[in-house]
């Protein structure tokens, strides 16, 4: 994930904190240490976001290597910096699968003509896409993106017409992600977003924007939903 | 009723840097010293107006921030609290892992503006 701003215009505050045992890595969401764990920062995991710090900036680093706290005594103490901004906009890629590097791509399996669905190779119901996105990355329709307001098979349903007939062949993906929608899940490295999951599941960050581009291009703007400088929990 | 005697303080050019002059920085560490530490671990530094031009980013590999310019942070030099117009200098390997710049989002729209054009995506 990659820092982007604030939604409120300002500038990032940055802190550094303690690491616990925990090795931490930049571009990952640092959440607060649970109680009687080492530590001030520890990182987030594929579905959780629950009371997050904000956005690692640097590694827990001692002469080259990677390393987490030291319980040793006299040892140099490991602090990682973190923008701590409960409004921070964070980029992300969207993939498919648990380590996935690009979005799984459908293809038009039925031609229709009055763009108000889309009927594809794989299931949309399952996992349910239902209030995602949708969007075109060949033919007439290319980079027409719409919202998905019901699901069916390998069917989706859109209530905006897509601006012209779709062909069988046109390539399209879609995402369990929409604007205002919170959840994501992540993949095993922390960093990226799975957009093969069902719409507001797992960690809380909410959807702001998008870049809809191809398969192994296209992103999500999240800001955390459960940051603990919002003093909510 | 009272009046207030308005007296102008003195400055020298001593005393002036003098009171510019923070402590706090980890103990028994120059300042210097402790930002090349920081350097060498490759963190992020944040130092306020008055000590980043003592600080060269190039030549330890670190980048400074330029599309945000200011940051909110202790400054790694003089460890003033809360400065808002801290610069900050990521790491240049670290950078493209942190940061989302608007030169990546310029790029990024013109390959789909390319990519509509040409008619399909690569």
């Amino acid at each position: 994930m990659k820092y982007s701003g604030n939604l409120s215009s300002s500038s990032p505050v940055i802190k550094k904190y303690k690491s616990s045992a925990t090795t931490l890595i930049a571009g990952i969401v640092g959440l607060r240490s649970a109680a009687n764990a080492s530590g001030q920062v520890t990182i987030s995991t594929t579905t959780s976001f629950g009371d997050s710090l904000g956005l690692i900036l640097d590694q827990s680093e001692k002469n080259g290597a990677v390393t987490s706290y030291s319980t040793t005594q006299g040892a140099v103490e490991g602090v990682v910096s973190v923008i701590v901004n409960p409004d921070q906009i964070l980029r992300a890629k969207m993939v498919t699968g648990a380590t996935g590097t690009s979005i799984t791509a459908d293809a038009v399996a039925t031609a229709v003509s009055n763009g108000l669905t889309v009927v594809g190779g794989t299931s949309v119901a399952s996992p349910d896409m239902d209030e995602g996105l949708l969007w075109f990355t060949s033919g007439a329709n290319l980079s027409e993106s719409r919202k998905i307001t019901s699901t069916s098979s390998v069917t989706a349903t859109v209530i905006v017409p897509f601006p012209r007939a779709s062909v069988v062949g046109d390539a399209y993906c879609y995402a369990g992600l929409n604007v205002g929608l919170t959840g994501v899940t992540l993949t095993t490295d922390l960093k990226d977003v799975r957009a093969d999951i069902a719409v507001s599941t797992g960690a809380s960050a909410t959807a702001l924007d998008f870049d809809l581009g191809p398969a192994n291009d296209s992103f999500v703007y999240l800001v955390l939903g459960d940051q603990v400088y919002n003093n909510a929990t | 009723m009272s009046s207030t005697l308005l007296i102008k303080k003195n400055w020298t050019k001593q005393s002036l840097l003098a009171d510019q002059e923070v402590g706090g920085r980890k103990r028994g560490r120059t300042a210097g010293s402790w930002v090349d530490e920081i350097a060498s671990q490759k963190k992020v530094i944040t130092l306020c107006p008055l000590c980043t031009n003592k600080f060269n980013p190039a030549k330890v590999g670190f980048r400074k921030e330029k599309d945000i310019p200011y940051c909110t942070a202790t400054c790694d030099g003089c460890s003033v609290k809360n400065e808002p117009k801290c610069s900050w200098y990521i790491y240049e390997e670290t950078y493209n892992e942190v940061r989302f710049t608007k030169d990546e989002s310029r790029a990024w729209h013109k390959r789909k503006a390319e990519a509509i054009k040409r008619g399909y995506y690569i």
